[in-house]
C-alpha cells in the first residue's frame, strides 16, 4: 500500500504543474488591457492603463510570464492577489479554515444522514418511510441552496433570531482579535474548546447551524440515492439471503452484512463529496456572508486575478489528488478483499 | 429496518422545543428592544476596501475609513456644504479678504493647528505636513489620484511622460509646497479657482518619521524616485494608518472584509460618542437586510434597485433623495476604430454596419437625442431616484442653470434629424451597429433596450442591438477607440465645476480622448473659468459651456442620479454630504 500511496504522492507536482500551465495560458488569451483591468476600480484610470500594463509585466510572453510565476512558487510565494489584497498563500490560510470547519461539520451531517436515510431507504423500500426519506432528500437538491439558504435565514434569523449570518457574533468576533484568544486551528469551534471559552463554542455553533443546514439539505439526496441503490443490490446478493435463512435478526444482517458492502460506492463519492465542499461552497458562502475559500476564488475568476486564480488551483488540484487517494485506502480497509496494488 | 422508539421520541422532543422556543423568541421581540452595542457602529455595505493609504486609494469604499474619520485635511466642506468650508488641521480657511490668497491666486497659505497629535502620539508639525503633500504629488501611482493637485500645482496630470519616463524634478515640488513658519504654503503653477475644495478633500496628514521608519520615503530629494508608482501592497500605509482623525484602525481584516476603528481618546477636539465602529462588506442584500432589522447592524447601504425592499422595515428611518454629485451619459464615438471591431458591423454606410465618423455628424446624434425617452429611462433604469441633468454641470455645483435648454423626446423631430443626416442618404439607407454595456449594471441594460426601441420605432431600416461584456473587456473597448455608443458615469472627484467641464468638454479630457470630441471655444473658456476667482463670473463661464454641450451634443446626459441610506431609528447626528465617500462616524451616535 506504501507503494501505491508514494506513486500517487509522486504525480502531485505534476499534476499541479499541469493544471497552472493550463489556466495560465488560457488567461493568456485575454489582453493585457483586459487582464490589466484587475488594477482599474473606476473608468476614469483609464487613461493609465499602459502605465499599469508596463508595471505589472502584463504585455510580457505567456512563457516569461508563467516562468516567472513558477519560479515565484518554488521559493514558497504564489504571489500577491489583488482580490483578497494580500499574498495569495496568506489568503488561502485565512479562507481555507473557514471553509474546512463549514465542510467538516456539514460532512458530518451529510455523511449520517445519508447514510442512514438511504438504508433505510433500501429496507422499507417503497413502503411510506422510502417515499418519505426520498421525496425529502430530492426536493433538498432540486431547491436551489440560496433559496434554502435564504429561507432558512428568514426564519430562522429574521424571525426568531437564533442563527445569525456570519461567523461570530459581535462579542464573539471582538474576543477571538484579542491577546487573550490563540487561535491554534483557525477552526473557530476547536480554538474555543482550546482556549476553554464554552461562550464562544456556543456563538460559533450558532453561526453554523443554518450553513451547515443548508449544504446538508442540498447534498445528502445524492448520498442517499447512491446508499438506497447500493442496498439495494447488496440485500438481493446470496450471502445476505444466506445470512437471513440462517436466521439472524434483521437489523444484525443489515448493518454487519449489507451495509459494510454496499459503502463501497458512497466511499467514492463521499470523497468527492467532501473535496468539492472543501474547494468552497460559493453560494451558501455568500449567502451566509461565511469567509470561505470558495467566495474568493469566484471573485479572483471574476476579476482576472490570476495569482489568485493559478495559486486556488494548484492547492485543489493538490487536494483532489490527496481526497482520491484517501478514498482509494478506505476501499481497502471498508473491504479486504479489495487489495492495492 | 424498523424506527426504533428512540429516535422518534428525541425527533417530537426536538420538535417541541423549537416551538417553545419559537413561542419564547415572539414574545420577547414583541417587549421592545433597547438601542444593541451602544457604543458601537455597525455599517454593512457590498464594497471592498482595496487600501489604506490615502494617498493611493482612490475608490469610495477605501476612501470612507480614511477620510475624515482617521487622515484629516488642512480644511474640510461645512457640514452638507459643497462651497463653504471650515479649518480642520489649519486653524484658517485661506481667502483674499483674510490675505491667505495672494492677490494673484497663485500662493495659498494655511496657518497649522498646534498640539495636534497622530494616533501614535507624536506631535503633528509643518515639516509632518509638507511631507504628507509631497508624497501625495510624487507616489503617484498609475491609475492613482495624485494628478488632482499635481495639475494645480505643476502644471501636469502625471510625474511621468508617456513612455514612463520621470517629467517633474524635486525642486518644483519643493517651489510647490514649502513649510513657512507654522504655516503651510502651496504656490500654484496657475491660478486655479477649486483648489479650496481640492485640499478639502485631499491630502490626509501623516507623520514622516512614522513613514520613514518603516521603508517609506524619508522625505530627501535624493530618494523619493524610487518610492514613486509604488504597488499598492508594497506600501507600510496599505494596512496602517496613522492620522489625527476621531478614530484610529483597529485592524483591517481582510479574510471578513471589514475595517474596524477605536476612538481616539486623545483627539484634538471632543472624542466622538462612538467607541468602535465596523464597517463590513456584505454582498448579500438579505444578509445586510436581517441585520439591520434585528439591530445586529445599524446603517446599511444598498443599491438602487434594491430599495423597495428595505423600505417600511421596522425601527429603521431610510434617508433618501440624497443627490449625487455625479452624472450618468451615453455618449458617441466621434471617431471609431473600425479594425476588427464587431460592434460596427460593415463599418460602411451600407444598412449593415456605420462608418468610423458616423456620430462625427451632428443630424446623427441629435436624431438619437430627441428619439431617446429619459423619462422611462429614469423611471425604469433608476426606479425614479435621480433628476434629469441639464448638461455636464449638475445640481449642487456652481454654475448649475436649470435654464439650459435640454432634449426632450420627439419622435417628430427625431424623424427630421435623422432625414439629414449624412447627406440626407441614411433614412434610406440606415444602419446596423451594437451598443456594448457593462455586464451586470442592469441600469445600463434597461437603458440599451429603451435606446434600441425608441430607434427602431422609427425606421425599421434602423437596427440596433447591445451586448453585455465584462468591466475588463469594456475597458479594453474604450482603451482602443472601439466603442460605438457606450454608457459611462462619473462621480465628482471634488464639488467644483471644473472637474466636470474638464473631462466632457476639453480635448484633452477623460471622454474626448476616448470619443474625440473637440472644440477649441470650450478648451478657452475651460481655462478661463479655472483662473477665475469670482464665483458669479465662473457661473457665468459655466453657462457658456453648458450651452456648448447642448449644441455640439457629444453625449447625452441621462440622470443624476439620487442615493439612500438605511439605517435604525436608533442613530443620531447623522447628515449627508454628496462628497463624502461614506459616513462621518465622528457625529454620530445611538440612543
Amino acid at each position: 500500500m506504501s507503494r501505491f500511496i508514494a506513486r500517487r504522492l509522486l504525480l502531485l507536482p505534476f499534476v499541479a504543474l499541469g493544471v497552472t500551465a493550463l489556466i495560465f495560458s488560457l488567461l493568456q488569451l485575454l489582453t493585457p488591457a483586459m487582464r490589466a483591468s484587475l488594477y482599474i476600480t473606476d473608468p476614469k484610470q483609464l487613461n493609465a492603463l499602459p502605465d499599469i500594463i508596463r508595471k505589472y509585466h502584463l504585455d510580457q510572453p505567456v512563457y516569461v510570464q508563467y516562468w516567472e510565476w513558477l519560479r515565484q512558487v518554488l521559493h514558497g510565494d504564489l504571489g500577491w492577489s489583488e482580490t483578497a489584497r494580500e499574498p495569495v498563500l496568506t489568503a488561502i490560510r485565512g479562507y481555507f479554515p473557514a471553509t474546512f470547519e463549514l465542510a467538516l461539520y456539514s460532512f458530518a451531517c451529510i455523511l449520517v444522514l445519508g447514510i442512514w436515510l438511504g438504508t433505510l431507504s433500501a429496507v422499507q423500500k417503497d413502503k411510506i418511510v422510502d417515499h418519505l426519506s426520498r421525496s425529502t432528500s430530492i426536493s433538498g437538491a432540486s431547491l436551489p441552496t440560496f433559496v434554502w439558504g435564504l429561507v432558512l435565514l428568514m426564519v430562522f434569523y429574521g424571525h426568531f433570531g437564533w442563527f445569525p449570518p456570519g461567523r461570530l457574533g459581535l462579542d464573539a468576533d471582538l474576543f477571538v482579535r484579542s491577546p487573550q484568544f490563540h487561535p491554534y486551528t483557525g477552526l473557530l469551534t476547536i480554538d474555543a474548546l482550546l482556549n476553554g471559552q464554552w461562550w464562544l463554542l456556543w456563538d460559533a455553533l450558532r453561526h453554523l447551524v443554518l450553513p451547515v443546514a443548508t449544504l446538508t439539505y442540498f447534498i445528502t439526496a445524492t448520498l442517499v440515492r447512491i446508499t438506497r441503490s447500493s442496498m439495494l443490490e447488496t440485500l438481493r446478493a446470496d450471502y445476505v439471503r444466506t445470512a437471513e435463512a440462517k436466521g439472524l435478526p434483521r437489523d444484525v444482517v443489515v448493518d454487519k452484512h449489507a451495509r459494510r458492502n454496499a459503502l463501497i460506492p458512497v466511499i467514492t463519492l463521499a470523497g468527492l463529496l467532501f473535496v468539492g465542499l472543501l474547494s468552497g461552497v460559493v453560494i451558501t458562502e455568500t449567502v451566509f456572508n461565511w469567509p470561505g475559500i470558495g467566495r474568493w476564488g469566484v471573485t479572483a475568476s471574476q476579476q482576472l486575478d490570476i495569482p489568485a486564480v493559478t495559486g486556488f488551483a494548484l492547492i485543489f488540484a493538490g487536494m483532489l489528488v490527496l481526497g482520491n487517494l484517501c478514498a482509494d485506502v478506505l476501499y481497502a480497509v471498508v473491504d479486504p478483499r479489495i487489495r492495492l496494488q | 429496518m424498523r424506527m426504533r422508539p428512540w429516535s422518534i421520541r428525541t425527533a417530537a422532543a426536538f420538535t417541541a422545543a423549537i416551538v417553545s422556543l419559537s413561542l419564547g423568541a415572539l414574545v420577547a421581540r414583541g417587549a421592545g428592544e433597547p438601542v444593541k452595542n451602544p457604543d458601537t457602529f455597525v455599517e454593512l455595505q457590498f464594497g471592498d476596501v482595496t487600501s489604506l493609504d490615502p494617498d493611493l486609494a482612490y475608490d469610495i469604499y477605501s476612501a470612507e475609513p480614511i477620510w475624515p474619520n482617521v487622515y484629516e485635511t488642512l480644511i474640510i466642506y461645512s457640514g452638507s456644504s459643497l462651497d463653504k468650508f471650515s479649518p480642520m488641521l489649519a486653524t484658517e480657511v485661506p481667502s483674499l479678504q483674510n490675505g491667505l490668497i495672494s492677490k494673484d491666486g497663485m500662493t495659498y497659505t494655511f496657518p497649522l493647528r498646534q498640539g495636534v497629535r497622530f494616533h501614535d502620539g507624536s506631535v503633528m508639525t509643518p515639516d509632518d505636513v509638507v511631507y504628507s503633500f509631497r508624497r501625495f504629488l510624487l507616489q503617484d501611482q498609475a491609475g492613482g489620484p495624485a494628478w488632482l493637485l499635481l495639475s494645480p500645482l505643476l502644471g501636469v496630470d502625471s510625474t511621468r511622460d508617456k513612455q514612463g519616463k520621470i517629467q517633474v524634478t524635486f525642486d518644483q515640488v519643493q517651489r510647490a509646497v514649502y513649510a513657512q513658519g507654522n504655516s503651510v504654503v502651496f504656490h500654484l503653477k496657475r491660478p486655479f479657482a477649486p483648489f479650496l475644495t481640492i485640499m478639502a478633500a485631499w491630502g490626509g496628514v501623516m507623520p514622516r518619521k512614522w513613514a520613514a521608519a518603516h521603508n517609506d520615503w524619508d522625505g530627501g530629494a535624493a530618494t523619493w524616485q524610487k518610492y514613486n508608482n509604488p504597488k499598492t501592497e508594497d506600501r507600510y500605509q496599505f494596512d496602517h494608518m496613522n492620522g489625527t482623525g476621531p478614530f484610529m484602525l483597529e485592524q483591517w481584516d481582510r479574510q471578513n472584509k471589514e475595517v474596524i476603528l477605536v476612538r481616539n481618546d486623545h483627539y484634538w477636539r471632543q472624542p466622538a460618542r462612538l467607541r468602535r465602529v465596523i464597517i463590513r462588506s456584505v454582498t448579500e442584500l438579505a444578509a445586510r437586510r436581517l441585520q439591520l432589522q434585528q439591530g445586529d447592524a445599524d446603517l446599511i447601504v444598498a443599491s438602487l434597485n434594491e430599495q423597495s425592499q428595505l423600505r417600511g422595515l421596522p425601527n429603521t428611518v431610510m434617508q433618501t433623495k440624497l443627490l449625487q454629485i455625479a452624472v450618468q451619459t451615453l455618449q458617441f464615438n466621434f471617431k471609431i476604430n473600425t479594425d476588427g471591431n464587431p460592434d460596427v458591423g460593415s463599418g460602411k454606410l451600407d444598412g449593415q454596419g456605420i462608418p468610423s465618423d458616423f456620430f462625427a455628424d451632428i443630424h446623427v446624434r441629435r436624431g438619437f437625442a430627441y428619439a431617446f425617452d429619459y423619462a422611462q429611462n429614469l423611471s425604469s433604469a433608476y426606479a425614479g431616484q435621480g433628476i434629469l441633468p441639464h448638461g455636464p454641470i449638475v445640481q449642487g455645483l456652481l454654475g448649475y442653470d436649470p435654464s439650459v435648454p435640454t432634449y426632450a423626446t420627439s419622435r417628430d423631430k427625431a424623424i427630421a434629424e435623422f432625414k439629414e443626416a449624412q447627406g440626407g442618404k441614411l433614412w434610406d439607407t440606415g444602419f446596423k451597429f451594437t451598443v456594448p454595456y457593462t455586464a451586470g449594471n442592469t441600469a445600463r441594460q434597461v437603458g440599451a433596450t429603451i435606446l434600441r426601441d425608441d430607434v427602431q420605432a422609427l425606421n425599421p431600416k434602423f437596427q440596433l442591438s447591445f451586448r453585455p461584456v465584462p468591466a475588463s473587456a469594456l475597458n479594453e473597448i474604450l482603451f482602443s477607440h472601439k466603442g460605438t455608443m457606450y454608457f459611462l458615469g462619473w462621480f465628482a472627484d471634488y464639488p467644483d465645476p471644473h472637474d466636470f467641464a474638464q473631462p466632457f468638454l476639453s480635448a484633452n479630457g477623460y471622454f474626448p480622448v476616448r470619443g474625440g470630441y473637440n472644440n477649441p471655444e470650450a478648451d478657452r473658456l475651460i481655462d478661463q473659468a479655472v483662473a477665475t476667482a469670482d464665483p458669479a463670473k465662473r457661473a457665468a463661464i459655466y453657462k457658456q459651456l453648458s450651452m456648448i454641450a447642448y449644441n455640439d451634443l457629444p453625449y447625452l446626459f441621462l440622470v443624476q442620479p439620487t442615493t439612500y441610506y438605511t439605517m435604525r431609528s436608533w442613530v443620531h447626528g447623522w447628515y449627508y454630504n454628496p462628497i463624502f465617500p461614506g459616513q462621518y462616524y465622528y457625529t454620530l451616535y445611538k440612543q
